[in-house]
């Protein structure tokens, strides 16, 4: 697997991002959700859990992709 | 009166566990056999998604359980590669291959299950979508990369799958979320993605197998407060009775698929589904 050490810093910031935003679905009802978020809905009171999961998962990507970035190079290619 | 009788939930947890591994969409036959036969079971029923979590649930552990092996060995492999950050063995590197096919899956999944139930409600809708799986089935043993040869497939299955590209994991595994629709079957569209991918027929159905556990379990397990809550009211006996008789089939059929696999291909479930959805199209239209 190449390693991409430039984009480390870019997968933890995108994860902190989307674990805040878990954070806020799991947190806020579907009408005190931020208007631009998928699910805001000024006249409901239904907490989207699935949709924080899906943010929650993503972070999750996020941070182990940028977790392998920071591994040894790939032993085959012979580079350091 | 029961809204499912004992008897309809023998009959769909049979034909879950059957149609779930089978490359014909199990969500189709659910929702096709029912009008078919003419019960009064729809697919948005909230009792009746409520009864299909025990099936999908059973499911699930059955194939969870035959390959318990392959899980044990992924499972170190993953904690090997993440101790050394490292993604080079074939265990760890086909654990994170299938976690790479189901996240995009399991989204998808997550923020359109809603809408595409609602939108592809109708048994026809499913018919019609059976025929298309049948055609999308003959279509993929047509362009797959290359035909097996004796002596192709040799050594460890697991290291053999491990060599998928990421890329090709990714897109195999999106596939998935069209299984949302019914009628297009999940298993069909990652066995066909696995072809396409260079795959045989037995690694791409091993591979499919694999990836199905992950997402049929969380999306269980997400609905199961459902089986338990009003909505399971009136059907839980039922769900047990279908969810034992889906695992004994699902045993049954994926030990069959395994082995017909080695030798036959996609295209008698492509014949199967383009005749079946076909005649059930002609049924609804005449009725």
């Amino acid at each position: 697997m190449t390693k991409h050490r430039n984009l480390v810093v870019p997968a933890i910031v995108v994860g902190c991002v989307f674990l805040v935003i878990a954070f806020v679905y799991w947190l806020e009802p579907a009408s005190s959700l931020p208007s631009f978020f998928p699910g805001h809905d000024a006249a409901s009171s239904h907490h989207h859990v699935k949709h924080g999961v899906a943010a929650f998962v993503v972070a999750l990507g996020c941070f182990a992709f940028a977790w392998f970035q920071t591994g040894p190079s790939d032993t085959s290619s012979g580079t350091s | 009166m029961e809204p499912i009788t004992y008897l309809q939930a023998v009959i769909l947890g049979i034909l879950q566990g059957f149609t779930e591994p089978f490359p014909v969409s199990s969500l189709g036959h659910a929702v096709v056999l029912p009008r078919l036969f003419g019960w009064n079971i729809h697919q948005n029923d909230e009792f009746f998604l409520a009864f299909l979590v025990a099936t999908h649930l059973a499911t699930a552990i059955v194939l969870f359980l035959m390959f318990l092996e392959d899980w044990r060995r992924i499972g170190r492999g993953m904690v090997r590669s993440l101790r050394t950050r490292d993604i080079s063995d074939a265990d760890g590197r086909l654990g994170w291959l299938l976690v790479v096919g189901t996240i995009p899956a399991g989204l998808v999944g997550l923020l359109l299950e809603h809408p595409l139930r609602t939108l592809f409600a109708s048994a026809a809708t499913a018919a019609a979508f059976l025929v298309v799986n049948g055609v999308l089935l003959l279509i993929f043993e047509r362009l797959r990369t290359r035909a097996p040869a004796p002596g192709d497939w040799t050594g460890d299955v697991d290291s053999r799958l491990s060599h998928l590209s990421w890329r090709q994991a990714f897109a195999v595994g999106t596939s998935q979320a069209a299984a949302l629709i019914p009628g297009i079957s999940r298993s069909g569209v990652t066995m066909g993605g696995g072809l396409m991918s260079g795959l045989s027929n037995d690694d791409a159905a091993r591979y499919s197998f694999l990836l199905a556990t992950p997402i049929i379990g969380a999306a269980a397990v997400l609905k199961l407060p459902d089986l338990l809550g009003h909505h399971g009211d009136g059907v839980r006996g039922q769900a047990l009775v279908a969810a034992l008789c889906a695992a004994a089939a699902t045993y049954v059929a994926v030990r069959f698929l395994l082995r017909f696999f080695e030798t036959q291909r996609l295209t008698w479930f492509g014949v199967y589904c383009i005749a079946f959805g076909g005649l059930a199209s002609l049924v609804f239209a005449l009725s």
